[in-house]
């Protein structure tokens, strides 16, 4: 872990760390203090590794969808114009600012000092992810009304032009499933912790959330050139 | 504590009162105390009865299968059928038998041991991997119920999207939860032995298992999830109408062949690996030498699970690959071949003037070898394009990749499970009965599957239930060694399950083994070790540095006290 | 950094200019998007992508302050996709150019 961290490695004697220490770290030959550091910098290291498999994940997606727009760009072109891009940069916009707020809780709750701060920044960055749902759902209704959805009732007379939506549908739906599951992890955060006023200083529960949160986030970042921005000057 | 002799007869604590903690078998009786256990020992036992149901399912098939083919007419089973059948021992024995079978039972029960720690890294989600596990296999067996899948384990799309009219959906989504059992362990193990491991015990002071695991988990953590989002797009595809890989519409089936071997060639190593972990343990014990280039070992191993990932276009030679795709994977294929053989010549080095023991566990060893290099040697016909093309779709495939994952990874499976079991169970087995189904196992296995090397290459096609009649010596050759195989595969059931009713009490270390596991007791307590292990000295300390082994060096009592 | 004196506005004073850059990268990238110039809009596009998650990953993620362990994580992550890109694009590319 970092300098920062070792700094604001909890002293000795603190009442609850122990009490926060879970197997198999407890039984570690050293004192609290250092179990307690260890626990959380395996944690950030467990949670890294979650991501690194992530990122091959959404690797994958992204490969498919690369490897059908360069066989067929000008349907992917047509295609990426009836995306609404208005919805699609909005909800960008959104995401960014929520990993803003998820950054500041994060940081607020490593120092242990700021605890309204943390809540609050985990309860803006809890709002913002519903309101990326929201939105998204307007311009799901949108879609589908403009027929969208892959199959006989298809917009476009393009064949290929199938595949980009397909793979608009289940990129996002995959997404919001992410999301959805952050926004739960997030609420579960704030909920324990208007319980209990000591649980979210120092607690790794909060980096793995906020890191796993910030993917959820660099997924949409890639997916907004991807879905919004084809075929816009064409 | 608890004070009643446990039902089992095993670690009965009362026995020897030395007021030492009880074992981690007698911490606990209720099944409470297993389906929600933290242990790593206990979901490592959790695991070896859902793998062992799992691997008889997969082998009622097979036999099934076998039985058909001893004659060319179809006489036992309609096409379909047959088609489902095949299917089911693929998907059964890849996903729910070989994958897990030494990673998430002899790893998770020896990973914490060898590297002297009290548990993984993550105990909660060590059981959560296995609630997963369980799912994923029940959701696969419910298709078998519902009536199978016929697309053959590796789901090829737009047969499995388009035309298959089975229950891929649900097969594929039983495979997709599973995946992320495998991810999940893959996670904690490698935090486990980066973050874990004893005072003292250095990285190239690891036992080649441990090694061994954390290739393997690499594998389980980078490959697993792109074979995720395979599956979930042929969901897609079949349950919403979303076409990705339909060619009507623009889409490139070859792109899921892509997809689906970057996983499913690195699950070969994903299965074998481990195997070679349980070897290199074995042969260095048995033959009681410090194991030849240990730091070569430990290169070759990374090398392979890092090479290993570069391969995968091989299986898809005449699939409409581009050609000069074609030729580059066929280069590759060639260098991962390379980290192979280093280890075989370093396990051959170990045993060379080594006091060659013959117990039944090193019996399973040295069959892995020789099964090992056959099957991998006819790797290389196959990495090569013209010969590949003249045996693709044929039984020669067929057997050489049975010889990589039955003849090497189950043989080093079993003989893990026999080298490790006084430890699990506190219990000895009969020892000859073992040496028997061990030489059983391996010529039951060559009678199957070398011929089907013989029909391969004259031109038999894989996945027929109906054949031309010249086949049918090979084919009733292969049957035969089918049955001998299922007798050598279901001893070690019945005198294993003998030993744990009837079983000798076990010594700490029966074989006189160097490593962490072997300075508990057998089986160990729930904190698996009595104080806090340090480590002064590399592995395999079986003889003093630089000097040949004692010709005759004394075999210990103990050892021969498991016959 | 500073220690435990550290203020909520050392906090924002830290991560609100990146929140302002990345601002700034979506503008451009849904600008750029229709310039009449082709294919160098994509790439804009897929570039501007690459800055904010670099920016995400470093400072949100603290991925500057991270250990080496968790950096090589990360940059394995980003190789094995890199793998599976190269690899499978060397096929469907020179396929494409065959054609």
């Amino acid at each position: 872990m970092s300098s920062a961290d070792v700094e604001a490695r909890p002293r000795e004697g603190h009442p609850d760390i122990e009490a926060r220490l879970r197997e198999p770290w407890s039984d570690l030959e050293t004192d609290h203090a250092t179990a307690f550091a260890r626990q959380r910098a395996g944690a950030t290291f467990g949670i890294w590794i979650f991501l690194a498999s992530e990122v091959l994940f959404f690797g994958a997606l992204f490969l498919t969808y690369t490897a059908a727009r360069l066989a067929n760009q000008e349907a992917f072109a047509a295609a990426g114009r009836e995306t609404n891009i208005v919805y699609g940069t909005l909800n960008t916009a959104i995401l960014l600012t929520s990993s803003l707020t998820m950054a500041v809780a994060s940081q607020a709750a490593e120092k242990g000092l700021f605890r309204r701060l943390t809540l609050g920044c985990l309860a803006a960055t809890a709002a913002l992810g519903l309101a990326f749902l929201v939105v998204k759902g307007f311009e799901y209704r949108e879609d589908i009304e403009k027929h969208l959805v892959p199959g006989a009732h298809f917009a476009l007379a393009q064949a290929p032009a199938q595949i980009f939506f397909a793979f608009y549908w289940l990129v996002t739906v995959v997404h919001a499933i992410h999301l959805s599951i952050g926004i739960g992890l997030v609420t579960r955060l704030i909920a324990k912790g208007r319980r209990d006023p000591d649980f979210l200083k120092e607690n790794p529960q909060v980096e793995v959330t906020a890191l796993y949160w910030h993917l959820v986030d660099l997924v949409w970042v890639f997916l907004y050139p991807m879905l919004y921005l084809p075929g816009r000057s064409g | 504590m608890s004070t009643t002799a446990s039902p089992t007869g095993l670690a009965d604590p009362d026995e020897l009162d030395l007021r030492l903690p009880v074992s981690y078998l007698a911490d606990g009786h209720s099944v409470r105390s297993w389906l929600l256990t933290t242990d790593h020992k206990r979901i490592a036992i959790l695991y070896a009865v859902t793998i062992t149901l799992f691997f008889f399912i997969g082998g009622a098939a097979a036999t099934l299968v076998r039985l058909e083919l001893a004659t060319p007419e179809a006489d036992v089973l309609r096409a379909d059928t047959y088609n489902k059948l095949f299917t089911l021992h693929g998907v059964v024995m890849v996903w729910f038998f070989l994958i897990p079978s030494i990673p998430n039972t002899l790893g998770n029960f020896l990973v914490p041991l060898m590297i002297g720690a009290r548990d993984v890294a993550y105990p909660k989600l060590n059981l959560i991997s296995w609630y997963l596990n369980v799912g994923g296999g029940s959701l696969a067996v419910a298709a078998l119920l519902l009536g199978g899948v016929d697309t053959g384990w590796t789901f090829y799309v737009p047969y499995s999207t388009v035309f298959s009219n089975t229950w891929v959906s649900l097969t594929v989504l039983g495979v997709f939860t599973t995946g992320f059992s495998s991810i999940a362990t893959g996670v904690n193990f490698i935090a486990t032995i980066h973050l874990l491991r004893a005072p003292g015990m250095t990285w190239f002071r690891l036992p080649l298992f441990v090694w061994a695991m954390y290739t393997t988990s690499l594998m389980f953590v980078l490959a697993t999830p792109v074979l995720a989002v395979t599956l979930l797009l042929v969901v897609a595809e079949r349950t919403f109408g979303l076409p990705i890989f339909d060619p009507a519409r623009g889409g490139d089936p070859v792109l899921f062949q892509h997809l689906f071997w970057f996983y499913s060639h690195p699950a070969v190593y994903i299965m074998v690996l481990p195997a070679m972990g349980v070897v290199s343990e074995l042969i260095t014990c048995f033959s009681r030498r410090k194991v030849f280039g240990y730091t070569f070992m430990v290169y070759a191993l990374v090398a392979i699970a890092v090479i290993g990932f570069f391969t995968w276009g091989h299986h898809m030679f005449t699939s409409g690959m581009s050609p000069y795709a074609a030729l580059v994977f066929s280069f590759l294929s060639f260098v991962v071949a390379v980290p192979s053989a280093i280890k075989v010549f370093n396990w051959t080095g170990t045993l060379y003037r080594g006091q060659v023991g013959f117990e039944s566990p090193i019996l399973y060893a040295l069959g892995f070898v020789g099964l090992f290099t056959l099957g991998g040697l006819t790797g290389l016909f196959l990495a090569s394009i013209p010969i590949d093309v003249h045996v693709q779709d044929t039984y020669f495939v067929v057997a050489h990749f049975h010889y990589i994952m039955v003849g090497a990874s189950v043989s080093a499976y079993f003989g893990g499970l026999h080298f490790w079991w006084p430890k699990i169970t506190g219990r000895t087995y009969p020892e000859t009965w073992a040496r028997f189904a061990a030489i059983l196992m391996f010529f039951g296995f060559n009678l199957t599957f070398f011929p089907q090397f013989i029909a391969g290459y004259l031109g038999m096609p894989r996945r027929y239930h109906v054949y031309p009649p010249e086949f049918q010596i090979w084919n009733v050759l292969s049957s035969a060694g089918a049955a001998v195989l299922a007798v050598a595969y279901l001893m070690p059931l019945g005198y294993l399950t003998w030993s744990l009713l009837f079983g000798e009490r076990a010594t700490n270390n029966p074989w006189d083994a160097t490593g962490l596991e072997w300075r508990t007791s057998s089986p160990p307590p729930r904190q698996n070790f009595f104080g806090s292990p340090r480590v002064q000295g590399g592995p395999y300390n079986y003889h003093p540095e630089g000097v040949a082994p004692i010709h005759d060096q004394p075999r210990l009592p103990s050892q021969g006290s498991l016959t | 950094m500073s220690t435990g004196h550290e203020t909520p506005s050392d906090l924002w004073r830290r991560n609100l200019p990146v929140w302002v850059a990345l601002m700034a990268l979506l503008a451009l990238s849904a600008w750029a998007a229709y310039w009449p110039f082709g294919r160098i809009d994509t790439a804009v596009g897929f570039a501007v992508a690459g800055v904010k998650a670099a920016l995400v990953a470093l400072v949100f993620m603290q991925l500057r302050h991270a250990s080496g362990l968790v950096r090589v994580v990360a940059a394995c992550g980003l190789f094995w996709a890199a793998i599976l890109f190269t690899l499978t694009l060397a096929d469907v590319l020179s396929r494409m150019v065959n054609r």
